[in-house]
């Protein structure tokens, strides 16, 4: 995993030098058909699509990840505070988390990203908002069963405080779980990005995976001059194989994090 | 308790969200230098007298619910119409949509999750597990374009997009009907998919833990035939969680209509909030934000006392 990591990390150092074209340079015929000067053809505006590919997986997968990363940083903290401490932390806590999650996300979100403006900042922000809840539920459950553990009432014994209990304690035992959970969020948070640029609440100003689909998607053209081909579809395949790919990481790490289901 | 915590919360957001939210949102509608500006006098004073910028917070706060008992959601700065008129006008086809293809996916994910759980860990197993996961990842607004290109361009079958032939009224009843249905097969073939993939993962998880039980035990040592274990005595166990994340399916169904109306054109609720993103049409995204929530609510909440029904002891 941590191999793949670095290879992840390289290959998007790496991105600007491998694209043979500035991804929003115009650099041929509008929407010609792949030829060895343009692997992937071009789009309507004449732009290089495999350039634009490349370019786009930085911003695509830097905001999948830091998203998640929030979502799962905050979802951790009001999860594990809450299942530690009892009282009415937990109970408003717990309260604010089941009306978030009654509510359907998408359109917040919607509203929210309209409302602020679309920048990069603002879909990170709303795609976290949307996912501590459910992840601060799971972690509570888990960290209540683990509260009940002998050395953690050995530790709360030993005059340990609360904020230490999380972090060696709660946080360690934990990690497996918080590792599936935030597989399965960055998978989500990028099928998110390419979402709400889609919906047209992306950041204008950059290339990422959601804006070529957009922009691509915008328009009929797309589908009547087979230009989809080679436009539409490796995007849509890249999203597709990140995503599965996190989400079959989340899956494959349920069992370390829940030993029950190793048996059988 | 929750509920009626959630619907203030849901009131409450709905009028602050505009007000506190960075960039001044509203105010940026009749300043003249912002892309948002409103040209058009007279829709701009129809915005303006609706969020009542100039009036204290309580007041506002006080007619907006006032209107809101009256069903007022203000005017579409776009479309220049009542909101409350174009969420009545786009809600059935959203419904359409979303109840046609959630009643073909709950029975479709059920009976392959019951088949699938009985078979645990089998190739079958295997590869449907890993199929309906990738299901469930894949992009939604992709896969419709995917089965638009192929199914509607390419070869042609359905519609490329819209709810209904356009000028179709004069058609007889019969003939529209089918039209619609025309329409409706693309779009709900690709939502049934996705959540028949979160019902399968439900139903199966349901009839795996069945299958150490006793009961099952005790059937099987009577000799009982493969199916009626199967059907009457893991899967109906195994159905009440199922049953319960229907209403979670419901929010995941108001997500999945906002990609896929986008796509196909079709003209519900998600459509309707595609359109106003794209023209910064405040009201009429609010009212439609405002209008799911409800509806996801109620489902909720009749999920709830279905389920409690079905099952004595989550009544206690």
């Amino acid at each position: 995993m941590i191999a793949a990591a670095i290879l992840v990390a390289l290959g998007i150092a790496l991105v600007p030098v491998l694209a043979p074209y500035d991804p929003t340079a115009v650099v041929g015929a509008s929407l010609a058909a792949p030829s060895s000067a343009h692997l992937h053809g071009t789009n309507d505006a004449g732009q290089d699509v495999l350039s634009q590919l490349l370019v786009g997986a930085r911003a695509s997968l830097v905001t999948g990840l830091v998203a998640a990363t929030l979502a799962t940083a905050v979802g951790f903290l009001v999860g594990a505070t809450s299942g530690l401490v009892n009282g009415w932390v937990d109970v408003v806590a717990m309260r604010c988390v089941d009306v978030l999650l009654a509510l359907p996300g998408l359109p917040l979100m919607i509203l929210v990203a309209a409302l602020v403006g679309p920048s990069r900042g603002t879909i990170i922000a709303v795609i976290a908002l949307a996912g501590w809840p459910p992840i601060a539920r799971i972690v509570r459950s888990q960290t209540l069963i683990l509260a009940r553990g002998d050395y953690l009432q050995a530790a709360r014994g030993l005059g340990a405080g609360r904020l230490y209990l999380v972090r060696r304690h709660v946080l360690v035992a934990l990690t497996p779980l918080v590792a599936a959970l935030f597989a399965s969020w960055a998978a989500t948070a990028l099928v998110l990005e390419a979402g709400l640029a889609f919906l047209g609440l992306g950041d204008l100003s950059s290339v990422s995976w959601g804006s070529v689909l957009q922009r691509a998607l915008d328009q009929d053209a797309v589908y009547v001059t087979g230009a989809w081909l080679w436009w539409v579809l490796p995007v849509g395949m890249l999203i597709t194989a990140t995503a599965t790919g996190l989400a079959y990481l989340g899956v494959a790490l349920e069992p370390r994090a829940n030993p029950r289901w190793q048996r059988g | 308790m929750s509920y009626s915590a959630a619907v203030v919360l849901l009131v409450t957001l709905n009028f602050f969200l505009p007000r506190v939210l960075p960039g001044q949102p509203l105010a940026a509608l009749s300043d003249p230098r912002s892309s948002t500006y409103v040209g058009d006098a007279e829709r701009r004073a129809a915005v303006e007298e609706y969020y009542g910028l100039d009036r204290p917070l309580g007041e506002q706060f006080g007619g907006y619910l006032i209107g809101l008992a009256r069903g007022d959601l203000g005017t579409s700065i776009r479309l220049n119409v009542p909101v409350q008129a174009l969420l009545t006008e786009r809600l059935p086809w959203t419904l359409l949509l979303v109840g046609s293809s959630l009643s073909v996916a709950t029975l479709l994910g059920m009976f392959v999750g019951i088949q699938s759980g009985w078979r645990r860990g089998r190739s079958s197993d295997r590869g449907l597990l890993g199929l309906f996961v990738a299901l469930d990842t894949v992009p939604l607004f992709f896969v419709a374009s995917a089965a638009a290109y192929v199914f509607a361009v390419r070869l042609g079958w359905f519609p490329l997009s819209g709810g209904r032939t356009p000028f179709s009224d004069s058609w007889g009843l019969l003939r529209q009907a089918v039209d619609v249905a025309h329409h409706l097969v693309l779009p709900a073939t690709i939502m049934a998919l996705q959540f028949a993939a979160l019902q399968f993962r439900v139903m199966r998880a349901g009839m795996v833990s069945e299958l150490g039980s006793d009961h099952l035990a005790l059937g099987r040592l009577k000799g009982l035939p493969e199916g009626r274990l199967k059907y009457r005595y893991a899967a109906r166990n195994a159905l009440l969680p199922a049953v319960s994340v229907l209403a979670v399916h419901l929010g995941f169904a108001v997500t999945a209509a906002v990609f896929v109306e986008s796509v196909f054109a079709y003209p519900g609720l998600g459509r309707l909030l595609f359109e106003s993103v794209a023209s910064r049409d405040y009201p009429t995204m609010q009212g439609v934000f405002l209008l799911l929530s409800a509806i996801v609510l109620a489902a909720n909440l009749a999920a709830e006392l279905v389920y409690r029904r079905l099952d004595p002891r989550a009544a206690r």
